[in-house]
């Protein structure tokens, strides 16, 4: 007896779910996308973890060809804060070439890197920069 | 005995899901929408009306998903958020006191999403623990700076008060249910999903109607 109610609750509840187009199929691949961010803010010291986990899950986005909007700009991002401005670069463009909605946001971050590696290269050249260390 | 058990946990799934698309009926005016017709959202940094401190960069991780799945291009949140702090608006209620349109310019966007916290807390009792969110979304327009679209919904976790259902069944599965969330600490991250979930979605002419990347765009307005 209890099973036949199991049963009717749960059809009941499936085409309740169908009705409401709840069903998460997701456009995009975002793999741990809001867990990572999460885990960022809990442990914001923690730079290498982030970027590792931002770089696997667009390498996985890329692969699958899903990669979901600000993506790439949150990986360029992390790349750029980890000192490493040629990569940022290269994915603050790829950001823009997929969204075109990300076009003015994106030529201002890539004119601002490509401005701050040239004056890191003038003053490197006169004494050791201390943004070195962040580097690989 | 066995089959109970798989069956009671599927059960308990399922109603999970089913929760966050619970929704209220009333019929929003979207005639602002339609004209502006944003493709793109900047999340700003959300601001914090709880006692939590940690509650508005939680939340902030919640947000770009069901807004970039409902078809629009979501500015990357993260790096919104530094790039504000390091232009000296680290302050949340700075940014949402600023000019829209001044906002809009240095990124590009074609809307700003302004969300703040309302609640965000959790009550201890006897033998249960009440959690409580209540989120207020407002979305502006870039051309004109005005409000396009606005939306509050909280939601109240307690198993006390499910309690009393008066149908056995539904109460075990609460009960179950309540264990899994106030396991470890309270955690609000699944409640602020559901809250996004609903508040997002677009059922009977309520919520944020489809972007540009769906297929509904356009279409679901006619509802």
């Amino acid at each position: 007896m209890p099973y036949k109610i199991f049963s009717m609750f749960f059809t009941v509840i499936v085409i309740f779910l169908f009705l409401q187009g709840c069903a998460s199929n997701r456009n995009y691949a975002w793999g741990k996308y809001d867990s990572t961010l999460y885990s960022h803010y809990k442990n914001p010291q923690d730079k290498g973890k982030n970027l590792e986990k931002l770089k696997e899950i667009t390498e996985n986005a890329e692969k699958e060809d899903r990669v979901p909007p600000g993506l790439y700009a949150e990986y360029g991002y992390a790349l750029y804060e980890s000192g490493n401005t040629s990569e940022a670069i290269i994915n603050f463009e790829k950001e823009k070439a997929k969204w075109p909605e990300s076009n003015i946001f994106m030529e201002k971050m890539i004119r601002n890197v490509k401005r701050q590696e040239e004056n890191l290269k003038k003053s490197s050249a006169v004494s050791t920069s201390g943004s070195e260390e962040v580097g690989k | 005995m066995k089959k109970m058990t798989l069956l009671l946990l599927m059960l308990q799934l399922i109603i999970m899901f089913t929760i966050g698309c619970a929704t209220t009926q009333k019929k929003n005016d979207y005639s602002a929408f339609k004209a502006a017709d944003p493709h793109s959202i900047l999340v700003l940094p959300v601001v914090n009306r709880s006692v939590d401190v940690d509650a508005p960069d939680y939340f902030l991780s919640t947000l770009t998903i069901p807004l970039a799945e409902r078809g629009y291009y979501v500015f990357p949140v993260d790096m919104v958020k530094h790039l504000l702090e390091d232009d000296g608006m680290s302050d949340a209620d700075l940014v949402h006191n600023a000019d829209t349109m001044k906002l809009c310019s240095l990124f590009g966007s074609d809307s700003n999403l302004y969300v703040s916290i309302e609640r965000w807390d959790a009550k201890y009792m006897f033998l249960s623990t009440q959690v409580t969110v209540d989120f207020d979304y407002k979305l502006k327009d870039c051309k004109t700076g005005d409000l396009i679209w606005s939306a509050r919904k909280g939601m109240v976790y307690s198993p006390q008060q499910q309690n009393r259902s008066g149908n056995p069944l539904a109460d075990l599965v609460v009960m179950a249910l309540s264990a899994a969330i106030t396991k470890a600490s309270p955690n609000y991250m699944p409640l602020a999903h559901q809250v996004n979930g609903t508040v997002f979605a677009y059922p009977q002419g309520q919520g944020l109607p489809a972007g540009p990347y769906l297929k509904e765009y356009r279409k679901d307005y006619e509802k």
